[in-house]
Order: structure tokens, then sequence, then C-alpha cells
């Protein structure tokens, strides 16, 4: 008798989390799925449909759109595509190089000055990022336009043909990927320099191992959980680029995120559009998934957060 | 000798950083303030641009389209991430794996997928019901999806770092779950409630991409109204406007530099 009371009892506090859990997690939790969930699978089956007349998917499923995406179309196949794919992926693993190479310096250097101006150096550095990204493009357009100082430079050392301008290029699209990413990466590097053991550095030059060996030896691994979370943070978003692109590079120097986006819009084909959709997802999660077994397996262990 | 050298090559390197960082910003303000209508010709100082902006209707009311939506989103973002946060850390010892997926997942997907799912989503649902006609509604809906994960990770965060022994405390004081919110909650929330609202506001202030996607023909905010403009290549105000968006960011900076200072110390 008294035990069943009891039994009842807990079941009765069980019932009453579980309708807590379900009162405060629910509203979100249904609007994240309703608002995200269902139209990111909508667009996932979308690719799977054939395009009709006016550009919105019909019945028969395909896979027409991945042909498409790889560069089979009515007239037979062209490396379009293919050269966008490419480019999107070049691009990432420049500009998040470049990235890199600028942001060890940074973070170290920040590091080694007076712990007061410490936040101030931060700050000065992520509040470009604070801006609207299509205003901080525009000024890159400004300062590379044809017949600024820069491009007359650029046209001077023979690097561009006369009133070329230094956009639309490649090239630019590469300066607005590091100009936009350079804040992510410098943040959790600062953060894993703040917390290096610098006696190991000490230890590694008192046995005179050259600036290079020390770094890789002492610094290097240190220093990389906050490496790869600075990847994750630049080289996912920046291969599903479309702002800088679009106002920095034109149409021969479109990115992955530029050919999709234009499936909806003017030459309207929303099922190669979903594909190349499915295809970012898909670089997306290989690229966290990677990211987690690099930092896993080089020791990182539990400090890399993503 | 050689460390010196490497300490003033990081010193030159920093400042050249800075630079690079900041040139493309003073040049749009700078140029906000020419006379003439050219990127490359520095004219005269004039006030021209500042004054056409007062009179451009498109400009003011895409102005007030962004307010309104970074309020109303924010606000709605607010409650519902906060009870998703209240409840991840009430059942924190249940397996909450899923919840956590799919909080973060508005946070890890590209930009782009992300509006371009919803605005599919959206415009096949238009079509089939008449319902969610492209404008401010939908993307009121699509900022607060993008907003929610930030208000929860805020709130738990700061629930985490609360002694769990308060929350016992605070329920032998008051019998009434609408008291204790009242009481405790709220008043032990505020600083986190206000920080995950100013984050959800700049978060949808700053957007384009999800926004452009979802907008309708007269919902265009500051930042498409500009993209349009770039795009036309009519951009005598534009400079001028996004100096006036810059000089808010700076300002917010600096507000923000005065607030920490004295915790910091």
């Amino acid at each position: 008798m008294v035990e069943s009371s009891l039994t009842a009892s807990r079941r009765r506090a069980v019932v009453g989390e579980t309708r807590h859990l379900l009162f405060s997690v629910t509203p979100g939790a249904a609007w994240i799925t309703v608002f995200l969930v269902l139209p990111s699978l909508y667009l996932m089956a979308v690719a799977f449909m054939t395009n009709g007349p006016y550009g919105l998917p019909e019945m028969p499923l395909s896979l027409d759109a991945f042909r498409q995406l790889a560069g089979f179309g009515f007239l037979g196949w062209s490396p379009g595509n293919l050269y966008t794919l490419l480019r999107s992926l070049w691009q990432t693993v420049v500009s998040t190089a470049l990235v890199v190479v600028v942001a060890y310096p940074l973070a170290y250097y920040i590091t080694t000055c007076r712990e007061r101006w410490r936040p101030l150096m931060l700050l000065a550095v992520v509040v470009p990022s604070w801006t609207n990204q299509v205003i901080r493009t525009f000024g890159w357009m400004n300062l590379l336009a044809p017949g600024t100082p820069l491009s007359d430079l650029a046209e001077s050392l023979g690097l561009i043909g006369p009133h070329m301008g230094l956009y639309p290029s490649d090239f630019a699209v590469t300066l607005g990927l590091v100009y936009n990413f350079l804040p992510f990466m410098v943040l959790p590097l600062y953060a894993a320099f703040e917390k290096l053991d610098v006696a190991q550095v000490q230890a590694a030059q008192d046995l005179y191992a050259s600036p290079v060996r020390a770094f890789r030896h002492a610094v290097f691994p240190q220093t990389l959980p906050g490496l790869l979370a600075g990847t994750v943070l630049v080289a996912i978003p920046a291969f599903g680029m479309y702002v800088i692109p679009e106002l920095l590079g034109g149409g021969k120097s479109m990115m992955l995120g530029n050919l999709v986006a234009r499936q909806f819009s003017g030459g309207s084909n929303w099922p190669l559009g979903a594909a190349g959709a499915i295809l970012m997802l898909l670089a997306t999660f290989v690229g966290l998934y990677a990211m987690r077994r690099i930092g896993r397996r080089l020791g990182g262990g539990e400090e890399v957060v993503i | 000798m050689r460390r010196r050298t490497l300490a003033r090559g990081l010193a030159g390197f920093w400042w050249l950083t800075l630079v690079f960082l900041y040139l493309p910003l003073a040049v749009v303000v700078l140029f906000s303030f020419n006379s003439v209508n050219s990127a490359a010709h520095f004219a005269d100082v004039s006030l021209r641009w500042y004054h056409q902006l007062l009179g451009n209707a498109q400009i003011l009311s895409a102005f007030r389209n962004s307010l309104i939506l970074a309020i109303v989103s924010s606000v709605i973002a607010l409650v519902i991430g906060c009870l998703i946060g209240y409840g991840m850390y009430r059942h924190r010892h249940r397996r909450l794996g899923w919840l956590i997926v799919l909080i973060y997942l508005p946070i890890v997907l590209p930009d782009i997928v992300f509006g371009i799912s919803e605005m599919a989503f959206f415009v096949q649902i238009n079509r089939a019901t008449g319902l969610l006609e492209p404008g401010l509604g939908t993307m009121i809906i699509a900022h607060v999806t993008f907003q929610i994960p930030f208000v929860a990770l805020i709130v738990y965060s700061r629930f985490v770092g609360l002694d769990p022994t308060l929350f016992e405390a605070a329920k032998d004081l008051y019998a009434s779950p609408f008291k204790r919110a009242l009481h405790f909650l709220i008043p032990t929330l505020k600083p986190a409630l206000i920080s995950a609202f100013f984050l959800s506001f700049t978060l949808s202030i700053d957007d384009f991409v999800i926004s452009f996607f979802t907008a309708g023909p007269e919902s265009a905010t500051l930042p498409i109204y500009i993209w349009g403009a770039i795009k036309k290549g009519v951009t005598p105000e534009i400079n001028a406007i996004a100096s006036l968006m810059i000089g808010a960011v700076l300002l917010a900076a600096l507000v923000s530099l005065l607030f920490n200072r004295p915790r910091r110390r």
C-alpha cells in the first residue's frame, strides 16, 4: 500500500517534470522544426524533382539536377559549374590559409602587450566585423575600383591591364574573404596563446631549437585547439559565401553560393539550386566532422569546442 | 637583438593590419563628405548626400523596416529562447541530444541554404494557402529562427553559472511557479536577458543574406536597400547611409568598452 503510493507520487513527479520539459522546450523546438527543419527537408526533396517550365519543381523524381550540377545540359557537357565548384574550394583554402598566416602573429602580438591594453586591441580587431557585410564589401569596391590609388599602383607595376581596376576579380574575392574572416581566427588563436605554457617554449629555446622548430614543437601543438576552432569559423562560412563574390567577383569569379542563389532568382531552376545547396550542406557537415576528428587525433581533446 | 627586431616587426605588422581593417570603412566615411559623385576623386567637403538622405522616402522606410524587424524578432526570440534555455538547464540530466542538434542547426547552416530553403518553403505555402506572404512577417519568422539558439545558449550558460541550491531555496520561498519566475528567475537572469536581447538585435540589424531571400517587395531593410543601390550602380547617398551605420557600430563599441572596463580591472 505504502509502496504503491510512493511509486504513484514518483510517477506524478516524473509526469510533472516531463510536462515542464515540454512546456519550456516545445515552443522553441517547434519553431525551429517548422520554420527551418521542414524547409530544409523540402529543399532537399526539390533537388530530386524535375525543373518545370516556370522554374518551379515538378513531379517526376529524377537526378537531372545533379547531372546539371556536374555540367551536363541540353548542349552536352560544359565545365562551367565544375569550375565554380573548384573555385569555391580553392578560394576557401587560399583565404583560410592567408587568414591563418596573418592571424598567428597578430594573436601572439596581442598576448605580448600589457594586459590592460588587450581588451581594447581585441575590440579594435573585431569592430570592423560588426559593421554590415554589404557595407564592408562596398568599401573594398571603392578602394579597388579602376582609377583608385591601389588600382593605379597595380597598373603601374604591370599586374593588371590599363583601366582594369583590381575588381571585379578572383583576387578581390580572396581579399574580401580574408578581410571578412580575419577576426574569427584572431579571437580563438588569442585565447589559445593566452593559455600558452611559456616554459615549454623557453625549454625549446634553451635546447637551441631554431625558431621554426620551437614554433613547430612548442607553440603549434599548444595553439592547435584555437587554430581548429578558427578554421571551422572561417572555412565553412567562406565556402558558402554569397555577398563577397557577388559584389567583388562578378560572373567570372562566381562561387557555389552565387550559383545556388541564381537558380532561385533570375534564371530560375530550383532543383539545380537545391542540388547545389545539398552539396554545400554536405561540405559543411564533412568539414565539421573532419575538424573534430583532427582535433581528437592531434590531442586537442575536449578543448576543441565545436 | 634579434628579439627586439622581432618585437618591432610584430608591432609594425599590427599597425599595418589595423590600416587594412579600417581602410575600407574610412574610405566610405571620407567619400560620404565628397561634394561630387565620384569614388576616385575627392573634390570638396560637403554634407550634400546627408541632406539628400533625409528626403529619400525609400531609405527612411528601409530604416523603419530594419528597426521594426529587429525589435519584434528580438522580443519573440527572447521569450522563446529563454524558455528553451531554462528547459535545457532544468532537464540537463536527461538525454537531450536531439534538442542540442536542433538548437545548433540554425547556427551551423550556411546563410544561403538557410535563406533559400525558407524562401522556397514560404513560396510554396503561400501558393497553396495564401498564408506567409513574403514581407516583414516572413522576415520576422526567419530572424527569430536564427536568434533563438543564441538567446537559449546565453540563458543556459547563465543558469549553469548559478549555485544549484538557489533553485531549491527559491522553491521553498515561493510556492507558485509564477511567483518563482517573477521574483527569482527573471531578476537573476536580467543581465543575461539584456545581453541576449542586444545580441539578437544586432544579429537582426546585421543580417543581409537571410533577409534578402525572405523579403517581399515592400519590406526592404537598410542592407537590402544598399545592396540594390550598389547593384543598380546608383550610389550617391550610399556612402552617407553606410557612414551613419558605421558610426552606430563605433558608438556601440565605445559603449561596450565603457561598460566592460570597471569589471575587468
